[in-house]
């Protein structure tokens, strides 16, 4: 009887157990994006201003150039078009708008589906998109069998190693591509679309076409959608030459999405795509010459950097990867006097700032203080408690990550989600905060392959790393320069939130001495440098004529 | 099968790890309580990254020590109760990572002898095992191949059927499906070896395993021979070059051997040892596992 008792029991807990099994297991997303509708349309913006260092950099005025007088056929032809686009009561036109009111009428649910997502606006999405991308392709090659490293190769993408390897200053300069096209192609489709004045399919009377989206007085003329999917997808696949399928299926979505939510006819799409791809083609003209490809170096330039740190009685940096791994682009910054082909193009920064603003030496290797800056890593190291290491771990941002770039971008996307901001202005914030990431990362890894300096597990092997030690110099910390770099541009962006961007970039930096990776002095005074990194950059938008 | 002989099998504790508790065909008698501890020494420097079989001079041998308590009670002569409590530490003998220590999970089984028939010179039992494990500290699961575990609250539904002969020998195949929970890392993004996730709560597949074993028990000595089984139902590869993920595919099947023994000098004192090997494996590691710990068991009965 008894056991017929505990029987029912056991019958009971399993019961209570399959309830608790039924709930299902899908992950809240952290970064939910909501259907935009701009608190101002900005219509001035084709007169914000562009960086304009040289003549591959790309302006309106050059722009306007290829679309109206290089492109053959011209994309753009206002003096001949421009009553004809204006006309919205041509036959074609109107055959334009009949198809897509007869098409709304029949979408499915996929179709309503690709609406939804991309109501948020493009930059926003397509910003998620670039920060998985990077997450992705952010793996460092595979030693070979002889223990030497391959190099990723773009005429091989797919291959092992797969092109390209994302690391933090690759995805920096990748994210400033990306945002900076996007932000010059919506400036010349804002300057277009107020040339042309066409309304939006659902603001013209009687077309039958609804808004499936938040309705906006913007014109249509070319569809700043169809722009955005087509400069952003030509960059993309030029920085991620393997994901071409994904790319091109989801701009291909952006535009069917602007379509189906009756926000642009079929000849608004096919401007904008044209501009779009215009503007990227001239980005990556500036790509192809900004000195990305010299970066990695090569072995007697590598051994160079560890003589002059040997030479001047240091210690130099050597990597504590198995086997030996060949630093991470240590080219990508290095000023030189008198060199004027050194280091990645910047963007704001001359190479005079990069080596006027560049940290003073650390201590020597051989130096008490040097010691005391290793046992201070030390004492981390044996003391790593829970909390300590979940903030190493938030801020890690290493292999198959975004990168301490794509965090700061993470950060600012719900800024920019909550403020509102039209495209053009929203892609104003990217290309600041990652033109200051990039500025950043050559500006760091001037510093790190100038002084060539040794990590704390160098100098001392029983320190332990509670994240993968990075295989370059210590001084200064990479994370520090980023954040602080973000912390400075973001609190010009958004004052409100500049207390919470300097706690979140003190802890960033912070966490890599906690982590075992970086001495003190890597960390404050990279956090340093960040801010005079970011203050250049400030000082760029305080006069670009957007807050006027 | 004679009266005392099945008196002396179910008092005893049964396996050498002493999670197999759960996967045997034994029971202990009503209030029975066997409880010890156990020792282990898991090593392996090859692993597989997805299908490849590598190693990594980055990590060197990954070393995993367990320290665990366990005890199972007779509630009845059909129903037992069994819980265990791991004591972990994990390190890399290359390399700069630090290691992984502290408790791991808590688990908790009940195990139902539903059904039993015997024949004249043999036994033939099967067994329900309802089993409940949590974490017991917050350890991370983001930190693979250190972190001690997933870090998440699995639920385990497992059958079990034992075949005995009087002589000694008998069979034994278990079976189980186990739910686990989301597991949260300290990120709020990561890559799960498909796609990109903005979210710091990963998505963790259930999980299946086989546990087969062949042996001889009598007397003093019980000795058997296993086959373990374990595949991960979803879940990504390892990418290349790039560290285990908590939710990754991790599949393994292992051999090994048991040996229990009762030294006639100590009432109700059991040492046991055991040895298991890796076969073949997807997302972890080519170890090898020695095992070594001593069991007592009380009797609570009024009676005595």
């Amino acid at each position: 009887m008894k056991t017929i008792y505990n029987f029912k029991m056991i019958l009971a807990a399993v019961a209570t157990t399959f309830v608790v099994v039924s709930c299902n297991k899908d992950i809240e997303n952290l970064e939910v994006l909501k259907p935009l509708q701009p608190t101002s349309l900005d219509e001035n913006a084709e007169n914000w201003a562009s960086v304009n260092n040289d003549s591959r950099d790309v302006t309106l005025a050059k722009i306007v150039n290829a679309a109206e007088a290089t492109a053959n056929p011209k994309i753009f032809d206002p003096a001949n078009d421009l009553t004809t686009v204006q006309d919205v009561n041509s036959t074609a036109y109107k055959a334009e708008l009949a198809s897509l009111a007869a098409l709304q009428k029949n979408l499915t649910g996929a179709q309503k589906k690709a609406i939804e997502y991309w109501s948020c606006g493009g930059v926003l999405r397509w910003n998620q998109i670039l920060r998985g991308l990077v997450a992705k392709y952010n793996l460092p090659p595979a030693p070979k069998g002889d223990g030497s490293y391959p190099v990723p190769d773009a005429e091989n993408p797919f291959g092992d190693p797969n092109f390209p390897f994302a690391n933090p200053p690759y995805a920096s300069r990748s994210y400033a591509y990306v945002s900076v096209a996007q932000y010059e192609a919506l400036k010349a489709a804002w300057h277009y679309m107020y040339v042309y004045e066409r309304p939006a399919p659902y603001d013209v009377p009687n077309s039958g076409v609804q808004s499936l989206m938040p309705e906006t007085d913007l014109p249509a003329y070319p569809s700043y959608d169809a722009v955005l999917s087509g400069v952003t997808a030509e960059v993309l696949k030029m920085l991620f030459p393997a994901a071409v399928e994904d790319i091109t299926k989801l701009a291909a979505e952006q535009r069917n999405a602007a379509l189906w939510g009756g926000r642009a006819t079929s000849s608004d799409i096919a401007k904008g795509l044209a501009l779009g791809k215009a503007v990227a083609s001239l980005m990556a003209d500036r790509a192809r010459n900004d000195r990305m490809g010299t970066a990695g170096g090569n072995k007697a330039l590598w051994d160079g950097l560890a003589q002059t740190a040997t030479d001047q009685g240091e210690e130099p940096w050597i990597s504590l990867e198995t086997p030996k791994r060949p630093p991470m682009l240590p080219f990508f910054g290095l000023r030189k006097a008198g060199c004027t082909n050194c280091g990645v193009k910047t963007w704001i920064m001359t190479d005079d700032d990069i080596m006027n603003n560049r940290p003073i030496p650390p201590p020597s290797t051989s130096s008490a203080e040097m010691k005391a800056e290793v046992d201070e890593v030390k004492w981390y190291s044996t003391h790593l408690t829970r909390e300590r290491l979940a903030i190493v771990h938030k801020w890690a941002d290493g292999v198959n990550t975004h990168t301490p770039a794509g965090h700061w971008n993470d950060i600012m996307t719900e800024y920019v989600r909550d403020a509102s901001w039209s495209e053009v202005r929203a892609a104003r914030a990217y290309a600041l905060l990652n033109m200051t990431m990039h500025e950043a990362a050559v500006a760091c890894w001037d510093t790190k392959f100038f002084y060539f300096n040794p990590r704390p597990c160098q100098l001392d092997a029983s320190i332990k790393t509670a994240t993968g030690v990075p295989n370059f110099p210590a001084f200064t910390s990479g994370h520090s320069t980023f954040s602080g770099s973000a912390a400075a541009i973001l609190s010009y962006l958004f004052p409100q939130g500049e207390e919470y961007f300097v706690e979140e970039a003190q802890e960033a930096s912070y966490s890599r001495l906690y982590g075992g990776i970086h001495y003190r002095y890597d960390v404050e005074k990279g956090y340093q440098h960040g801010l005079v990194v970011g203050g250049f950059v400030q000082n760029f938008a305080e006069n670009d004529g957007a807050d006027d | 099968m004679t009266k005392p002989l099945l008196v002396f099998l179910l008092a005893v504790c049964s396996h050498a790890v002493f999670s197999q508790n759960l996967t045997d065909g034994l029971m202990m008698k009503k209030n029975l309580f066997c409880t010890g501890l156990m020792y282990s020494n898991d090593q392996w420097e090859d692993y597989w990254e997805g299908d490849l079989e590598r190693n990594n001079g980055n990590i060197g041998t990954i070393t995993t020590q367990t320290l665990m308590w366990g005890g199972t009670y007779g509630i009845t002569d059909k129903i037992n109760v069994i819980a265990m409590v791991p004591y972990m530490k994990i390190d890399a003998s290359q390399g700069t990572l630090h290691e992984m220590k502290g408790l791991q999970d808590l688990s908790i089984g009940v195990k139902y002898n539903f059904f039993k028939k015997n024949f004249t010179q043999s036994a033939f039992n099967a067994f329900g095992v309802f089993n409940f494990s949590t974490p017991l500290s917050d350890y991370t699961p983001d930190f693979f191949p250190l972190s001690l575990g997933t870090h998440t609250t699995n639920l385990s539904y497992r059958l079990t059927a034992n075949f005995k002969l009087e002589q000694g020998w008998f069979v034994n195949a278990s079976g189980a499906y186990t739910w686990r929970s989301n597991t949260t890392l300290d990120r709020e993004g990561y890559w799960d070896g498909d796609e990109y996730i903005l979210s710091d709560e990963v998505k963790m597949p259930n999980v299946f395993d086989v546990f087969v074993s062949l042996g001889y028990l009598k007397g003093p000595l019980q000795a058997e021979l296993e086959y373990i089984q374990m595949n991960t139902l979803g879940g990504s590869d390892i990418t290349r070059q790039g560290m285990p993920f908590v939710s990754n595919r991790m599949n393994f099947i292992k051999t090994g051997a048991l040996i229990m023994y009762y030294p006639h000098f100590v009432k109700n004192l059991a040492v046991r040892t055991s040895y298991h090997t890796t076969l073949a494996g997807r997302n972890v590691g080519k170890s090898n596992t020695f095992m070594i710990g001593a069991l007592y068991t009380f009797n609570f009965s009024k009676q005595q």
